[in-house]
Protein backbone atom coordinates (compact mmCIF):
# COMPACT_ATOMS: atom_id res chain seq x y z
CA UNK A 1 0.00 0.00 0.00
CA UNK A 2 1.19 3.45 -0.91
CA UNK A 3 1.28 6.37 1.67
CA UNK A 4 -1.68 7.92 0.19
CA UNK A 5 -3.70 5.17 0.84
CA UNK A 6 -2.06 4.96 4.68
CA UNK A 7 -3.46 8.51 5.06
CA UNK A 8 -7.29 7.56 3.15
CA UNK A 9 -7.73 4.87 5.43
CA UNK A 10 -6.21 6.80 8.77
CA UNK A 11 -8.25 9.65 7.61
CA UNK A 12 -12.02 8.00 7.70
CA UNK A 13 -11.42 5.91 10.77
CA UNK A 14 -10.23 8.80 12.56
CA UNK A 15 -13.21 11.36 11.29
CA UNK A 16 -15.61 8.72 11.36
CA UNK A 17 -15.04 8.02 15.21
CA UNK A 18 -15.26 11.67 15.88
CA UNK A 19 -18.20 12.08 14.19
CA UNK A 20 -19.81 9.00 16.45
CA UNK A 21 -18.40 10.59 19.09
CA UNK A 22 -19.81 14.18 18.92
CA UNK A 23 -23.12 12.60 17.71
CA UNK A 24 -23.19 9.89 20.71
CA UNK A 25 -22.41 13.37 22.78
CA UNK A 26 -25.19 15.39 21.90
CA UNK A 27 -27.75 12.47 21.97
CA UNK A 28 -27.09 11.75 25.41
CA UNK A 29 -26.90 15.49 26.49
CA UNK A 30 -29.28 17.14 24.17
CA UNK A 31 -32.46 15.20 25.42
CA UNK A 32 -32.94 16.59 28.36
CA UNK A 33 -32.84 20.50 27.01
CA UNK A 34 -35.57 18.95 24.44
CA UNK A 35 -37.27 17.50 26.90
CA UNK A 36 -37.70 20.84 28.52
CA UNK A 37 -38.18 22.64 25.47
CA UNK A 38 -41.08 20.51 24.44
CA UNK A 39 -42.62 21.69 27.94
CA UNK A 40 -41.96 17.36 29.14
CA UNK A 41 -43.10 15.44 25.90
CA UNK A 42 -40.50 13.16 26.09
CA UNK A 43 -41.85 11.03 22.91
CA UNK A 44 -41.59 14.23 20.86
CA UNK A 45 -38.62 15.19 22.56
CA UNK A 46 -36.84 11.71 21.65
CA UNK A 47 -37.66 11.38 18.23
CA UNK A 48 -36.76 15.28 17.47
CA UNK A 49 -33.32 14.35 19.50
CA UNK A 50 -33.31 10.95 17.30
CA UNK A 51 -34.37 13.02 13.37
CA UNK A 52 -31.79 15.90 14.56
CA UNK A 53 -28.68 12.55 15.34
CA UNK A 54 -29.58 11.63 11.69
CA UNK A 55 -29.47 14.77 10.24
CA UNK A 56 -25.85 15.38 11.87
CA UNK A 57 -24.46 12.03 11.09
CA UNK A 58 -25.53 12.63 7.26
CA UNK A 59 -23.89 15.97 6.89
CA UNK A 60 -20.90 14.96 8.91
CA UNK A 61 -20.40 12.05 6.60
CA UNK A 62 -21.24 13.58 3.33
CA UNK A 63 -18.47 16.14 4.17
CA UNK A 64 -15.98 13.23 5.20
CA UNK A 65 -16.24 11.54 1.40
CA UNK A 66 -16.66 14.48 0.00
CA UNK A 67 -13.19 15.95 1.77
CA UNK A 68 -11.14 12.65 1.30
CA UNK A 69 -9.79 12.69 -2.16
CA UNK A 70 -6.28 14.63 -1.57
CA UNK A 71 -4.11 16.42 -4.56
CA UNK A 72 -0.25 15.98 -3.19
CA UNK A 73 0.73 12.70 -2.72
CA UNK A 74 2.75 12.34 0.56
CA UNK A 75 5.95 10.31 -0.08
CA UNK A 76 7.10 9.58 3.62
CA UNK A 77 5.73 9.42 7.05
CA UNK A 78 6.41 12.90 7.63
CA UNK A 79 4.09 13.68 4.34
CA UNK A 80 0.80 11.24 5.32
CA UNK A 81 1.38 12.99 9.52
CA UNK A 82 0.96 16.71 7.78
CA UNK A 83 -1.88 15.77 5.68
CA UNK A 84 -3.77 13.84 7.56
CA UNK A 85 -3.51 16.33 10.67
CA UNK A 86 -4.46 19.30 8.22
CA UNK A 87 -7.58 17.15 7.00
CA UNK A 88 -8.93 16.05 10.32
CA UNK A 89 -8.47 19.64 12.24
CA UNK A 90 -10.94 20.60 8.95
CA UNK A 91 -13.28 17.69 9.43
CA UNK A 92 -12.99 18.93 13.36
CA UNK A 93 -13.79 22.78 12.95
CA UNK A 94 -16.77 21.19 11.11
CA UNK A 95 -17.98 19.14 13.84
CA UNK A 96 -17.56 21.98 16.08
CA UNK A 97 -19.16 24.51 13.76
CA UNK A 98 -22.27 21.87 13.70
CA UNK A 99 -22.13 21.13 17.30
CA UNK A 100 -22.90 25.09 17.38
CA UNK A 101 -25.41 25.85 15.83
CA UNK A 102 -27.03 22.45 17.42
CA UNK A 103 -26.50 24.23 20.52
CA UNK A 104 -28.31 27.18 18.80
CA UNK A 105 -31.46 25.29 17.59
CA UNK A 106 -31.67 23.87 21.32
CA UNK A 107 -31.44 27.08 22.93
CA UNK A 108 -33.81 28.67 20.97
CA UNK A 109 -36.50 25.52 20.67
CA UNK A 110 -35.99 26.05 25.12
CA UNK A 111 -36.01 29.49 24.86
CA UNK A 112 -39.23 29.86 22.93
CA UNK A 113 -40.87 27.02 24.56
CA UNK A 114 -39.99 29.29 27.86
CA UNK A 115 -41.78 31.93 26.50
CA UNK A 116 -45.09 30.35 26.34
CA UNK A 117 -45.02 30.14 30.09
CA UNK A 118 -43.51 33.02 31.19
CA UNK A 119 -46.05 35.53 33.64
CA UNK A 120 -47.19 38.61 32.76
CA UNK A 121 -44.71 41.18 32.88
CA UNK A 122 -47.00 43.69 34.75
CA UNK A 123 -49.11 43.36 37.76
CA UNK A 124 -52.65 44.70 36.82
CA UNK A 125 -53.05 48.46 37.61
CA UNK A 126 -56.44 47.90 39.24
CA UNK A 127 -59.02 45.12 39.17
CA UNK A 128 -62.91 45.49 37.83
CA UNK A 129 -65.45 42.92 37.84
CA UNK A 130 -66.08 41.33 34.28
CA UNK A 131 -69.70 40.68 33.54
CA UNK A 132 -70.08 37.16 31.76
CA UNK A 133 -70.68 36.90 27.70
CA UNK B 1 -55.07 34.87 31.72
CA UNK B 2 -56.43 33.14 28.32
CA UNK B 3 -57.72 36.70 26.91
CA UNK B 4 -57.43 39.95 26.57
CA UNK B 5 -60.08 43.12 25.94
CA UNK B 6 -58.38 45.73 24.62
CA UNK B 7 -60.81 49.10 25.00
CA UNK B 8 -59.54 51.44 22.23
CA UNK B 9 -60.68 54.62 21.14
CA UNK B 10 -63.24 54.35 18.19
CA UNK B 11 -62.86 57.15 16.61
CA UNK B 12 -58.75 57.55 15.96
CA UNK B 13 -57.73 56.31 12.77
CA UNK B 14 -54.81 55.31 14.30
CA UNK B 15 -55.98 52.90 16.79
CA UNK B 16 -57.69 51.20 13.89
CA UNK B 17 -54.67 50.31 12.28
CA UNK B 18 -52.62 49.17 15.32
CA UNK B 19 -56.17 47.05 16.38
CA UNK B 20 -56.12 45.63 12.60
CA UNK B 21 -52.26 44.99 12.90
CA UNK B 22 -52.70 43.40 16.35
CA UNK B 23 -55.14 41.39 14.97
CA UNK B 24 -53.38 39.85 12.04
CA UNK B 25 -50.01 38.74 14.74
CA UNK B 26 -49.71 35.12 15.93
CA UNK B 27 -51.02 35.35 19.55
CA UNK B 28 -50.74 33.33 23.04
CA UNK B 29 -53.47 34.81 24.32
CA UNK B 30 -57.16 36.07 22.32
CA UNK B 31 -57.07 39.28 21.92
CA UNK B 32 -60.76 40.71 21.78
CA UNK B 33 -60.94 44.36 21.09
CA UNK B 34 -63.81 46.49 22.03
CA UNK B 35 -64.14 50.60 21.58
CA UNK B 36 -64.69 51.86 24.44
CA UNK B 37 -67.51 54.27 22.85
CA UNK B 38 -69.45 51.42 22.48
CA UNK B 39 -72.38 50.37 25.05
CA UNK B 40 -71.63 46.13 25.35
CA UNK B 41 -68.36 48.20 27.21
CA UNK B 42 -70.52 49.41 30.06
CA UNK B 43 -72.67 46.38 30.39
CA UNK B 44 -69.52 43.92 30.61
CA UNK B 45 -67.32 46.34 32.54
CA UNK B 46 -69.48 48.31 35.06
CA UNK B 47 -67.87 50.74 36.67
CA UNK B 48 -65.67 51.16 33.91
CA UNK B 49 -66.27 54.97 33.19
CA UNK B 50 -64.12 55.29 36.34
CA UNK B 51 -61.18 54.49 35.09
CA UNK B 52 -61.20 56.85 32.28
CA UNK B 53 -60.77 54.40 29.05
CA UNK B 54 -61.33 57.98 27.19
CA UNK B 55 -57.60 58.74 28.24
CA UNK B 56 -55.62 56.16 27.15
CA UNK B 57 -55.63 52.89 26.01
CA UNK B 58 -56.93 50.16 28.31
CA UNK B 59 -56.63 46.64 28.62
CA UNK B 60 -58.75 44.64 30.88
CA UNK B 61 -57.51 40.57 31.44
CA UNK B 62 -60.45 37.95 31.62
CA UNK B 63 -59.93 38.34 35.67
CA UNK B 64 -60.39 41.70 36.00
CA UNK B 65 -57.02 43.34 36.11
CA UNK B 66 -56.81 46.50 34.48
CA UNK B 67 -53.74 47.48 32.58
CA UNK B 68 -53.66 51.62 31.41
CA UNK B 69 -51.23 53.16 28.81
CA UNK B 70 -47.89 51.93 28.58
CA UNK B 71 -48.90 48.97 30.59
CA UNK B 72 -51.73 48.59 28.14
CA UNK B 73 -49.42 48.35 25.35
CA UNK B 74 -46.64 46.00 27.24
CA UNK B 75 -50.01 43.44 27.94
CA UNK B 76 -50.85 43.62 24.04
CA UNK B 77 -47.12 42.99 22.95
CA UNK B 78 -47.20 40.36 25.96
CA UNK B 79 -50.29 38.49 24.21
CA UNK B 80 -48.29 38.18 21.02
CA UNK B 81 -46.12 35.20 20.16
CA UNK B 82 -43.53 37.50 18.20
CA UNK B 83 -43.57 40.31 20.65
CA UNK B 84 -43.39 38.15 24.08
CA UNK B 85 -39.88 38.73 24.15
CA UNK B 86 -39.73 42.27 24.09
CA UNK B 87 -42.80 43.15 26.56
CA UNK B 88 -40.76 41.33 29.07
CA UNK B 89 -37.99 43.30 27.80
CA UNK B 90 -39.67 46.66 27.53
CA UNK B 91 -41.40 45.73 31.11
CA UNK B 92 -37.97 46.56 32.57
CA UNK B 93 -38.02 48.52 35.16
CA UNK B 94 -35.00 51.02 33.15
CA UNK B 95 -37.45 50.47 30.01
CA UNK B 96 -40.90 51.58 31.74
CA UNK B 97 -40.09 55.31 31.92
CA UNK B 98 -39.37 55.59 28.34
CA UNK B 99 -41.87 53.36 27.14
CA UNK B 100 -45.06 55.62 29.51
CA UNK B 101 -43.26 58.77 27.90
CA UNK B 102 -43.68 57.54 24.42
CA UNK B 103 -47.39 55.83 25.19
CA UNK B 104 -48.11 59.05 26.61
CA UNK B 105 -47.01 61.31 23.78
CA UNK B 106 -48.72 59.04 21.50
CA UNK B 107 -51.91 59.36 22.91
CA UNK B 108 -52.35 63.18 23.33
CA UNK B 109 -51.36 62.93 19.46
CA UNK B 110 -53.63 60.07 18.20
CA UNK B 111 -55.36 62.53 16.17
CA UNK B 112 -52.79 64.32 14.58
CA UNK B 113 -50.90 61.02 14.04
CA UNK B 114 -54.36 60.42 12.80
CA UNK B 115 -54.50 63.05 10.37
CA UNK B 116 -51.04 62.79 9.29
CA UNK B 117 -51.70 58.62 8.45
CA UNK B 118 -55.18 59.46 6.88
CA UNK B 119 -53.32 62.09 4.27
CA UNK B 120 -50.65 59.48 3.79
CA UNK B 121 -53.31 56.68 2.76
CA UNK B 122 -55.14 59.88 0.81
CA UNK B 123 -51.82 60.91 -1.38
CA UNK B 124 -51.22 57.29 -1.85
CA UNK B 125 -54.97 56.57 -2.75
CA UNK B 126 -54.67 59.53 -5.39
CA UNK B 127 -51.57 58.63 -6.49
CA UNK B 128 -52.64 55.25 -7.87
CA UNK B 129 -56.10 56.54 -9.22
CA UNK B 130 -53.71 59.27 -11.58
CA UNK B 131 -51.46 56.16 -12.34
CA UNK B 132 -54.52 54.34 -13.17
CA UNK B 133 -56.14 57.02 -15.20
CA UNK B 134 -53.15 57.88 -17.34
CA UNK B 135 -52.64 54.31 -18.53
Amino acid sequence: MTPIVWTYLSYLILSLSLTVWVARTLHKNGRIFLVDAFLGNEQLADSINHLLVVGFYLINIGYVSLALREGQMPIDLQGVLETLSRKVGIVLLVLGGMHFFNLLVFSKMRKRALLHRAPPPLPPQAHIPVAAE
Amino acid sequence: MKRLYVLFDGECSMCGRCRTWLARQPAFLELHFLPFQSPEVARRFPGIADLHPEEQLLVVSDEGGVYRGSHAWIMCLYALRDYRELSLRLAHPALLPLARRFCELLSENRFRVSRWLDRLGANRLAENLAIRSVQ
